[in-house]
């Protein structure tokens, strides 16, 4: 497979998404979320701790903040505001997870309802190629944009602790681990997921259907148990990243041993 | 050259393609005739390794299918196929979608380029090259279609229903091209419900139902039975001719036809000359004599007929 038919398939998956404003919110919502919420707590949450008292609640927040063993190197102002900035690292596992897998669910079963499957099976690529194009053309997308989120949302979130706390609050490596390590295997894996789902699936919205019942569900529970912890600690985020990514590599063994060229065409086609 | 060895494929208790036998020479044109259901579909993809074979084999462009992945894959290299939808991403435009199946056949740059603009050009496409394929007529997607199918320069083409839904115009330019590329030495196999146009470009014609019901050139297909109507145009009436020629011992029957007669023999080859003769000799002006030929269309519907459930 040469790099630049796997730029032509991103070119393609590009055109398609901007033609499909039905996934668009997808796109938007994430990304807003996993930015905006954080600020919106840095902006909210008062720099004075001894009136976090008078909130059963924040006090409460405060509490695991203050035991949290990696956030006692900061002082005490800062650490509720570095808490919440860590524990929303989660979206950053979501955004791979939802998009690619979304993406992927689509990647078979548009083909087919294009009419573009045959002559692409009909083609001497590999089926091993073809799932690697319809991979990258899934991931990319959500990778790059979660890696966008996670930049801006990193300078916009120093920008407000700078002026609030004094001290910009810097991304920490773990969260960079989980940026450039965990998300994008979580969405290899869902993407490999999504994309079996779409082996599978009828028609379109099925598809949809499936992977959204399936296995955004899965990829949630996922990345609620290891998005903190990986979110806290480099070694945690650097072992789920490369658990995940094995995870990843035996879907996408599995899929190839598993993609026959003939239940695709023959299982909803014409068989005259 | 395509060889088909009892090749066989069933559907759990249905059997969609029974031992069919029959072969392609080199550079020729096979028409495969059949209902909808008949199996066409389903043989083109088992002999493009597709969908494997529940029995027999068949060798296409000289490679054994089903065989393993490489032998498959090698095939696909050496064929091109032209499915009955043409199949395209609409959103990218007509170059990137020939670029991207290019790349998939494994074609160099320059040569892909090349070849792009080579067929664009004579498919009367450049102008739109860059235009998304959404934008494009059934015609102009089915003639993309057909860049799609020889861009790598395949030895043997599969057309699946190549004019079905085209307009007359477009369903003659596409007519027009495949002709040019069995003159081109390709070995062609069209599965078509087309009459015509299996009649119009095929050297060879197999016409199918599951089984192969009948098989060979369309001129033998369609050749007369030894007895058969022989069609006498004259200039003039047949007044007189038709008592006469009823008392030869050779002529079965004998009845007025539009421009002349129609005269049935005991065996038109044997008996046209001395037919002829004999009409002369009657003081008849003979402008033309031919044996009333089966058409295709006969020819199909009786094979096809004869085998309804």
């Amino acid at each position: 497979m040469t790099s630049d038919v796997l730029w032509l398939f991103l070119r393609k998956e590009f055109r398609d998404l901007r033609a499909s404003p039905q996934v668009w919110p997808g796109y938007f919502i994430l990304p807003l979320v996993a930015i905006g919420l954080p600020a919106v707590f840095l902006l909210l949450f008062p720099t004075d701790v001894s009136a976090l008292g008078r909130d059963h609640d924040l006090a409460w927040l405060l509490q695991v903040a203050t035991n949290e063993p990696s956030l006692a190197r900061y002082p005490q102002a800062q650490r509720l505001g570095r808490l919440v900035i860590r524990d929303f690292a989660a979206f950053y596992l979501l955004l791979p997870i939802v998009l690619s897998s979304m993406s992927a669910a689509l990647s078979i079963v548009l083909e087919k309802q294009q009419r573009t499957l045959e002559p692409i099976l009909a083609t001497p690529v590999t089926d091993r190629d073809l799932i690697l194009a319809k991979l990258v053309a899934a991931t990319v997308p959500a990778v790059t944009l979660t890696a966008l989120t996670g930049g801006v949302g990193a300078m916009l979130h120093a920008g407000i602790s700078a002026a609030r706390y004094g001290a910009p609050f810097l991304p920490e490596v773990p969260l960079v681990v989980v940026l450039v390590l965990l998300a994008p295997a979580m969405g290899c894996a869902a993407a490999l997921m999504g994309m079996r789902v779409s082996a599978r699936a009828p028609d379109v919205p099925s598809a949809v259907q499936m992977s959204g019942l399936m296995v955004v569900p899965a990829g949630l529970v996922l990345a609620g148990l290891v998005g903190r912890p990986a979110a806290s600690n480099a070694a945690v985020g650097l072992i789920s990243a490369l658990l995940v990514g094995l995870l990843a590599w035996w879907l996408f063994r599995g899929n190839v041993r598993r993609f026959q060229r003939e239940l695709l065409l023959t299982r909803w086609g014409r068989a005259g | 050259m395509i060889r088909l060895e009892s090749l066989t494929r069933r559907f759990g208790q249905r059997t969609v393609v029974n031992a069919l036998s029959f072969e392609v020479p080199t550079g020729q044109l096979c028409a495969v005739l059949g209902p909808n259901g008949a199996g066409k579909t389903t043989t083109v993809r088992m002999l493009l390794g597709l969908i494997p074979p529940t029995a027999g084999r068949a060798q296409v462009a000289g490679i054994t299918v089903p065989g393993e992945a490489a032998e498959r894959s090698a095939v696909r290299r050496r064929c091109g196929l032209l499915t009955e939808t043409p199949g395209f991403y609409d959103r990218v435009s007509a170059w990137d979608n020939l670029v991207l199946f290019g790349r998939l056949y494994g074609l160099s740059d320059d040569r892909l380029r090349a070849g792009i603009e080579r067929h664009l050009r004579f498919m009367e496409l450049w102008s739109r090259k860059d235009d998304p394929v959404a934008t494009f007529s059934k015609g102009m997607k089915q003639r993309l279609a057909l860049v799609r199918a020889i861009l790598h320069d395949p030895e043997v083409v599969f057309f699946d229903e190549p004019t079905s839904g085209l307009d007359p115009a477009s369903a003659r330019d596409v007519r027009t091209l495949i002709a040019n590329l069995r003159r081109e030495g390709r070995t062609i196999l069209v599965c078509t419900h087309n009459l015509t146009e299996a009649e119009e470009l095929a050297d060879l014609v197999a016409v199918i139902r599951t089984s192969l019901l009948a098989f060979g050139a369309p001129a033998e297909l369609t050749a007369p039975h030894a007895s058969a109507e022989v069609l006498v145009r004259l200039e003039g009436g047949a007044d007189g001719l038709i008592a006469a020629l009823r008392a030869r011992p050779q002529v079965l029957e004998a009845a007025p036809h539009k421009d002349g007669l129609a005269v049935t023999l005991e065996d038109w080859r044997r008996d046209t000359p001395a037919l002829v003769a004999d009409l002369v000799g009657l003081g008849a002006r003979v402008l033309e004599v031919r044996p009333r030929r089966t058409t295709l269309e006969q020819v199909y519907l009786e094979a096809v007929g004869r085998e309804s459930p």
